[in-house]
């Protein structure tokens, strides 16, 4: 059983934000408009975060894509009422859209601000609804949404490996956001496999779990902007 | 939308077979035949081009079977059409190798946009209303040729043709049209790059943009290009850059970034330089001063490129680093270290570009980059710059080359304004010169001086809606589309599309309305083709194929592009423009008392929208700026300084006022701005484009002052100097994605 | 371990509810073969018409007679032409049956019917009878289906007896996890909800 993880090497990391507008078209995320984003109730499943440190003139500042980290053990799950947060054998945390009834909880619970809420029924003014994913479904009112690692590709490629008879090769599934990143940022696969790529950089001396001291043990690695060492 | 309607919505468009619910209420529709037999639920890939900017980044697109609600004779009904959606980098495509920007992705939105014009229109209200009547392609393009067939064909300037800036098929169609009527397309960006392209004429003899081997480089240095963001070509630059950080194992390539207002590229620079704006090029030449000196390289290594800068024989003495401190603020220490490591990372890269070259010594400073680049032998070198090979296209088409050169646009509107040259009908392809010109040059009067304009837009926008016809063009999902990328990729690159999917309304392609018109004429253009994708094969089959047994018009439509090796005859020529003079540091020239208005004004290419061109488009209305998480708004950039001592804090509403106007958004107090340095995005601040981005901001283009660089006469758009008056608290028009500018301060996490 | 099942979204038949499940305190609700409520619908009729399974009487433009084509021997997959390419098997359209019907049975009533239909450039509106509503976000692939040699009638009933198709089978989540489970198919959630 595969375990899905990802690395994001911040020194690759330009913070275009080519992840964000990808996300939105592969998982039909609604746009709320300004009246709703400025009451914080705009959803983005990724984020580019944004770290000054100094002041001018010696001012720096890091970019950080920042997604729901598909923790192992994920605040978010213990705390939801109806099962809809919970954990697949894979890896993934599943938020089932038939089960939740939001309560929130695990946006309350969750350390990275990854989890979003529909306010409203999603709206497509005619016809920007023929541009729907129908591989992903679209989520009403009262729901919670997230960052699923792009879980219709994972299944996709999942069964046409299986109609083809062979094992998934390292780098075929490609969430949205990986397939977008221009810098190669942004590395998916299995950390089961010892050999694949996302494995081999999660094990790099550069690499670091976010908000590792309060034991969430995410699945994404994030890979240090480090300039003294090549 | 209420619930109930927004279920009946997507049950009815059918988002997918699987989602369409049991007894929805299908019946009550009339469903049309579709035009195609579709495998439902099935994902089919087409190649295509992304039209969004002037990099020609090759797509992936992916159609599947979808409702549309369509009307035919007025019946209303559905009907199955294989559609798009969604837009990939074509991972084999050498310009972006599988990379997208979010302009990118979200040019999907410009085919599906609510607000498209989906047939032909007469104006019926006064201009710049917006009212207008449907009138049928064969009245339209009646109209027009009539228009046409009565101006003066003496005077070369009675057809102006506005356009965008290529090398492309569809451009080398427009420049033979103007042609035919004696002029030459007038084309006008903002952000343009006709300051660079000149210098590395006059440098290395390329009236082109440098493509950078950042991939290779152990060392960049970038004066004023956003590179990674929105300057050339972001996204191969994007890959590249990726690579130069961490694809080399055991090398890390370094970075160092000139510029007065950290841009997004700034931001992921190891090393942040502000620099007094319109002192880079003063900067450079300190470098090349240190490196001379230090005899690390010798001047004459720098060939031409150091022989067109003044002083340069003698090692540039005026250069010094004290003096360079003097000029640009940098410190003297600082510029040695510079020096140094550019001379000593070999190969060292400079790049100029965006707000160093918008001054009225703008050339100067591109020259002086030109130069520096030379000395350390980064001139077609790996790890240095290069110059794509440019298919002609003129030539492959056999087109006469351009009877004069353009008329500039400010020339356009005041000879207009003045009477002195009125043109008699004025035509606008992909251009809103009423939005992006400083409103001191009047365009917008200008132009409601021209008896008959005839737009080509898929929108009303504020050029369009002067516009007494509109000829909709397809979408660039739905027509032929092509790119002839000008940088970005070593090797010559034509790409090529067949239309994704079949047009939505009564559109039709721009390039086969305009060879209509052409055969209309009394005096017809004489094309030889009938249509746009017929004028693509005839090109096309000039070049050699670079797959056995096929003819290369038919491998590159397979393939979305040809790449290879330009037979003679077909590549754009190195021109050398020798002009004998030699170019020195010139103090800048700024609009507005020093006194009056303290501050400099930056105006900067935002990252989603450019110069304002896809404000209309939600998913990018929606994206939280990269350094400010900015939404669906306009900000003004203030160092954190000046702000306290202006008593401003975090979005007050301010008004930004120069000589030529005023404009108000929130504040957006910033670390990484020089303290006398104002800066705001451009994009929005539209009165007119469409429902996502009509009165929402403001545009910061309207209190530009018309300076413009001195040798080429292009904008320079950093030029002008601004007061800040405080005018009150927030008012809720920033909004913003992250709860402030500063995130939190990072504990390094490791 | 009733918590566990629930996480793993193990479908809970009334008789298999164990005794300690905190489910099993609730009193199933008609139509529903468990305690556990789903909210996710628009209004409380339109849960009330879910759960108790009531469904809209269909009428078909047209009384497609499956049983003739079937018993001459025409295979589901011949009209129904996405099923072993993709997720949608499709209902076909009248392109689809003037492939055949351009030469066949073209004195019959029916077809000089669909003739002229296709003549103004229309096509027949089939309603759909089986197929998931959008709130239940099941994302249905009949591909590995077909790979697993599931019969068409088996989901679909004995549609090649009848002639307009009819809901015979009812695709709750019940009958899809029962099969999944005696086929040693995945039931993670994530299988078909997301």
């Amino acid at each position: 059983m595969a375990r899905w993880g990802m690395a994001a090497d911040l020194d690759r990391c330009n913070g275009c934000g080519g992840c964000v507008v990808a996300c939105h078209a592969e998982n039909n995320i609604s746009t709320v408009g300004p009246e709703q984003a400025s009451r914080g109730r705009a959803k983005h499943w990724i984020r580019v975060e944004r770290y000054w440190e100094g002041d001018f003139p010696d001012v720096k500042l890091k970019f950080r894509p920042t997604m729901c980290q598909q923790c192992g053990n994920a605040p978010c799950e213990p705390v939801c009422p109806t099962y809809a947060s919970h954990h697949t054998e894979d890896g993934l945390n599943a938020q089932v859209y038939n089960r939740c009834i939001g309560t929130r909880y695990c946006a309350n619970a969750c350390p990275y601000n990854a989890r979003f809420f529909d306010f409203f029924n999603p709206s497509w003014e005619k016809p920007l609804q023929l541009q729907l994913n129908p591989d992903v479904s679209l989520r009403e009112v009262g729901v919670m949404e997230k960052c699923t690692f792009c879980v219709q590709r994972i299944r996709g490629t999942q069964t046409t490996a299986k109609t083809e008879g062979r094992e998934i090769r390292d780098g075929e599934i490609q969430p949205a956001c990986v397939q977008a990143c221009s810098t190669r940022a942004l590395v998916f696969g299995d950390l089961e496999d010892r050999e694949s790529e996302v494995s081999r950089l999660s094990r790099s001396p550069r690499g670091s779990k976010l908000l590792e001291d309060v034991g969430t043990r995410p699945a994404v690695t994030y890979l240090a902007r480090l300039t003294e060492e090549a | 939308m209420d619930r109930r309607s927004f279920i009946k919505l997507t049950a009815v468009s059918g988002t997918s077979a699987a989602l369409a619910s049991c007894g929805n209420p299908e019946n009550q529709f009339i469903r049309f035949l579709p035009d195609e037999d579709i495998v439902p639920g099935v994902a089919v890939w087409k190649p295509s081009i992304c039209p969004l900017c002037a990099a020609g980044c090759g797509l992936t697109v992916r159609v599947m079977d979808a409702d549309a609600e369509v009307t035919r004779d007025g019946q209303a009904g559905i009907k199955r059409i294989a559609a798009a959606k969604k837009l990939e980098g074509a991972p084999a495509h050498p310009v972006n190798r599988g990379g997208l920007c979010a302009r990118g992705h979200a040019a999907i939105q410009v085919t599906y946009h609510p607000d498209r014009i989906t047939q032909p229109l007469k104006r019926s209200g006064d201009r710049g209303t917006g009212q207008y009547e449907a009138i049928s392609w064969e009245d339209a393009l009646a109209e027009v040729v009539s228009r046409l067939n009565g101006v003066d064909a003496a005077n070369p300037r009675a057809v102006a043709f506005l356009s965008r800036v290529g090398a492309g098929h569809r451009s080398a169609l427009i420049q033979q049209f103007a042609g035919h009527f004696g002029g030459s397309p007038i084309s006008f960006e903002l952000f343009g790059d006709d300051v660079l392209r000149r210098a590395n004429a006059v440098s290395f003899g390329r009236d082109q943009l440098p493509t950078v081997d950042l991939a290779n480089a152990r060392f960049v240095l970038s004066f004023g290009a956003d590179f990674l963001g929105t300057w050339n070509s972001p996204v191969a630059q994007s890959a590249a850059y990726g690579d130069m950080r961490r694809g080399r194992p055991g090398i890390r390539g370094s970075f160092a970034q000139v510029e007065a207002r950290m841009s997004q590229t700034g931001a992921s620079a190891d090393e942040w330089v502000p620099a007094r704006p319109g002192t880079e090029g003063v900067l450079a030449l300190g470098l090349a001063h240190v490196i001379m000196a230090a005899s690390l390289q010798p001047a004459a290594a720098a060939g031409r490129a150091g022989s067109m800068v003044a002083g340069w024989g003698a090692g540039l003495s005026d250069y010094t680093p004290q003096r360079v401190e003097e000029l640009t603020g940098v410190p003297a220490a600082r510029v040695d270290r510079l020096a140094r490591q550019f001379a000593e990372l070999r190969p060292a890269v400079a790049i100029a570009g965006g707000a160093a070259l918008a001054h009225s010594n703008g050339l100067f400073t591109a020259m002086a980059v030109n130069a520096l680049n030379a000395l350390v032998g980064s001139v077609d070198q790996p790890g240095g710059l290069s110059f794509t090979p440019q298919f002609n296209t003129g030539s492959a088409l056999k087109f006469s080359p351009a009877a004069q050169p353009a008329t500039p646009l400010q020339m356009l509107a005041a000879d207009a304004l003045s009477g002195a040259a009125v043109p008699q009908v004025a035509f606008v392809d992909g251009v809103n010169p009423v939005f992006t010109t400083p409103r001191a040059w009047r365009v917008r009067e200008a132009l409601e001086k021209v008896p008959y304009i005839v737009s080509f837009g898929s929108f009303l926008d504020e050029t369009s809606a002067l516009a007494d016809i509109i000829l909709p063009d397809h979408s660039f999902l739905e027509s032929w589309v092509e790119a002839v990328p000008e940088s970005g990729v070593a090797a010559a690159v034509a790409s090529v599309a067949a239309p994704v999917m079949r047009p939505l309304y009564a559109t039709r392609a721009t390039p086969d309305v305009l060879l209509e018109i052409g055969r209309g004429l009394q005096r017809p253009l004489g094309a030889a083709w009938q249509t746009f994708d017929e004028m693509l094969g005839a090109s096309f089959a000039t070049l050699p194929s670079t797959t056995p047994d096929v003819d290369a018009w038919t491998d590159a439509q397979t393939k979305g592009l040809w790449s290879g090796v330009l037979p003679a005859g077909l590549a754009r020529q190195a021109q050398a423009v020798a002009d004998g003079a030699t170019y020195a540091f010139e103090a800048p020239r700024f609009d507005g008392d020093a006194k009056q208005f303290p501050f400099h004004f930056l105006p900067y290419p935002s990252v989603p929208f450019g110069d304002g061109s896809t404000a209309h488009l939600p998913w990018l209305q929606e994206m939280p700026d990269p350094l400010t998480s900015a939404m669906w708004s306009s900000w003004v950039e203030i160092n954190p300084t000046t702000a306290a001592n202006m008593g401003i804090s975090d979005g007050d509403v301010l008004e930004v006022a120069s000589g030529h106007g005023s404009v108000r958004a929130g504040a957006v107090i910033s670390p990484g701005i020089a303290p006398d340095v104002i800066a705001m995005p451009m994009g929005q601040g539209h009165t007119m484009f469409t429902r996502y981005a009509t009165g929402r901001g403001a545009n910061p283009a309207e209190i530009l002052a018309p300076v413009t660089e001195a040798a080429t006469g292009a904008l320079a758009w950093a030029a002008t100097r601004v007061r800040v008056t405080r005018i009150g608290p927030p008012d809720g028009s920033l909004v913003l994605f992250a709860g402030g500018i500063r995130e939190h301060l990072e504990q390094e996490h490791r | 371990m009733a918590l566990a099942t629930g996480v793993a979204c193990q479908y809970i038949q009334p008789a298999a509810i164990p005794q300690s499940s905190t489910t099993s305190t609730l009193p199933a609700l008609p139509g529903q073969q468990t305690g556990v409520f789903t909210t996710a619908r628009p209004t409380m009729a339109a849960a009330m018409d879910d759960f108790m399974n009531r469904r809209p009487v269909y009428e078909q433009p047209l009384d497609f007679p499956h049983n003739i084509h079937a018993g001459k021997g025409v295979e589901c997959a011949f009209c129904h032409d996405g099923v072993d390419k993709g997720p949608a098997a499709g209902i076909p359209g009248l392109r689809t049956c003037m492939i055949c019907h351009d030469a066949i049975a073209t004195d019959r009533p029916r077809i000089q019917q669909m003739a002229a239909l296709r003549d103004k450039g229309l096509d027949l509106a089939w309603q759909r009878v089986y197929g998931f509503s959008a709130d239940d976000h099941v994302r249905f692939n009949h591909s590995p289906h077909i790979r697993a040699k599931v019969e068409c009638a088996t989901c679909h009933g004995n549609v090649a007896e009848g002639t307009v198709a009819e809901r015979n089978v009812d695709h709750t989540m019940g009958f899809c996890v029962n099969c999944h489970n005696e086929r040693k198919a995945s039931i993670d959630c994530l299988t078909c909800h997301f």
